[in-house]
């Protein structure tokens, strides 16, 4: 991905903080005084403890939720509410089950006006790449949970948006349909050079998927680490695992990662 | 809903032995319930035996009760409570879906629906006859009255019920306020809004008797009230297995439409 990293970023935050007021408490800070980047095309995963905030960084960028401070910029202008140039796939598929897999995946062109002749093609497009060309018809209640995150995963991705955000999609799912579902997201994604936040707290998702893993710190959560991803692609996890650099760079992260998820268990003892 | 599924899934009993054992069951309270009246164990006057119950049918099919036959006192009780049902459903769900999509109105309305939902309707009989006069009008509002409080309930609660990730999807999608309600909220509460109807159904054929106590002359519910004046309880019994038999038939049909038009009731997505 090195011949576009020379374009301008996608997507800009700068110096974002959020905060959380819980019942009568003082609000807690979440974030404090979060900045990234991302560049077109790049595939950049957000790792760290759980309750660190990585999820808040993806609502906001969303725009479900609103910055206390700071501002987010999409091409350079501010966001503030959901909309379909910055696709979401969820942890749970969060399909709709009173419709078709072909009717669910083409949601977002039929809400905007768009022309069956139009998005009919691209969506048999995408269900051809995520494997599901046979199962247009099939209602979700019919399909395994892999097979209904890979639907979500081609609602979110038939608008064609400016960037999606995936906030742990994989994570309820067994180890192997795990893997099978990370290569069918990286080859996906080479074929659509659709930029990407993914979000995870599992070091070797992060190192399979990423050109650019962003650590977090336990909670109020800041960037604290940042790694740009050495392998080639197309990557073979058989391959990578027995690369020595692939221990050492996991090492290195995951060395950080427990550091900071033994803080945040410390802060949240009694 | 998931309800029904759980016991499906039960281990033990496949659908087929299920049914062969409710059959048993009931062929087995028949069969003792026969047996009590023939062997004379409870006098016939207090429970009349199923023959007995039977040979009535045969005889108020032929000849009628008090000058009216079976079938247009099946059909009288069917009507009103079918025209109360139908009322109760077409303004309940809206008022509903209102309440639970908007605050100002959930706040307005709230206080009387709960106030009115759990009050026993009888208590209302003679309201309704000094307002609505004794002919159909009271029984109407009756009927009606229990089966809408239920109703909107029941919809003012599916309404709220929708997921914040489900609709979250929707406006990622570029969803606007108008297609998010009619495309995620409404098909969403479908379901709910079903085995609400269904248990507001069962609230109004309830109350049919009580509407049936004003001032009747027709009716399954004032067949009951009447014959049981008269000591009539073969006649009692037949009226009770008709409204027992009629609003199961009633909720079955309602099973029935919730899987043709929400087969995604209970469901994970």
């Amino acid at each position: 991905m090195n011949q576009i990293a020379q374009l301008p970023a996608r997507v800009r935050l700068a110096g974002i903080s959020k905060s959380f007021a819980s019942g009568k408490q003082a609000a807690t800070p979440v974030l404090s005084d979060i900045s990234l980047e991302l560049e077109q095309g790049e595939l950049v995963c957000l790792l760290g403890p759980s309750g660190c905030g990585k999820s808040t960084i993806l609502n906001l960028i969303a725009g479900f939720e609103q910055t206390d401070s700071g501002a987010i910029l999409l091409d350079g202008s501010p966001v503030n509410k959901p909309g379909p140039e910055r696709g979401v796939v969820f942890q749970q598929p969060t399909l709709f089950p009173w419709l078709s897999v072909l009717d669910n995946v083409t949601f977002g062109p039929r809400m905007a006006g768009v022309k069956k002749s139009v998005y009919l093609p691209e969506a048999e497009r995408y269900l051809r790449l995520v494997g599901l060309q046979d199962f247009h018809h099939h209602m979700p209640w019919q399909l395994s949970g892999g097979m209904r995150q890979r639907v979500a995963l081609a609602r979110a991705w038939l608008p064609n948006p400016e960037i999606l955000l995936m906030d742990e999609p994989f994570g309820a799912l067994d180890a192997q349909t795990r893997l099978m579902m990370q290569e069918l997201l990286t080859s996906v994604w080479q074929k659509t050079g659709t930029t990407i936040l993914f979000i995870t707290h599992d070091v070797d998702e992060a190192l399979f998927l990423a050109d650019r893993v962003l650590v977090m710190s336990a909670r109020p959560g800041r960037i604290c680490a940042e790694f740009k991803i050495p392998f080639p692609r197309p990557r073979d996890i058989e391959v990578l695992v027995a690369d020595v650099g692939y221990g050492t760079l996991k090492q290195k992260i995951l060395h950080i990662v427990r550091e900071e998820a033994r803080k945040s268990m410390a802060g949240t003892a009694p | 809903m998931s309800n029904s599924v759980n016991t499906r899934s039960q281990p033990g009993l496949s659908t087929t032995q299920r049914v062969a054992v409710s059959t048993g069951a009931v062929a087995l309270v028949l069969g003792v319930w026969q047996l009590s009246g023939t062997l004379k164990w409870i006098d016939p006057l207090l429970l009349p035996p199923p023959t007995e119950i039977f040979q009535t049918t045969v005889d108020i099919l032929a000849d009628g009760y008090r000058q009216v036959s079976l079938w247009q006192h099946i059909w009288v009780s069917v009507l009103r409570a079918t025209v109360a049902f139908a009322a109760a459903i077409a303004t309940g769900i809206p008022l509903g879906l209102a309440m639970g999509l908007s605050q100002p109105v959930s706040a307005v309305l709230e206080p009387f629906v709960q106030f009115l939902r759990p009050l026993p309707k009888i208590a209302l009989i003679p309201l309704t006859v000094v307002w609505f006069g004794i002919d159909e009008g009271s029984k109407f509002f009756l009927i009606y009255i229990s089966c809408f409080l239920s109703v909107v309930v029941s919809a003012a609660a599916a309404a709220v019920g929708v997921s914040k990730n489900r609709i979250r999807a929707a406006q990622t999608l570029g969803a606007n306020r108008y297609q998010v309600f009619t495309r995620v909220v409404l098909p969403n509460a479908l379901p709910e809004i079903f085995t609400g109807v269904r248990l507001s159904i069962g609230i109004g054929w309830t109350s049919l008797i009580a509407a049936e106590m004003v001032a009747a002359n027709s009716g399954l519910g004032w067949m009951v009230i009447n014959a049981g004046t008269y000591l009539r309880t073969d006649v009692v019994m037949l009226g009770i297995l008709l409204l027992g038999g009629i609003g199961y038939l009633f909720d079955l049909a309602l099973v029935l439409l919730q899987r043709t038009f929400v087969p995604w009731a209970g469901r994970d997505a």
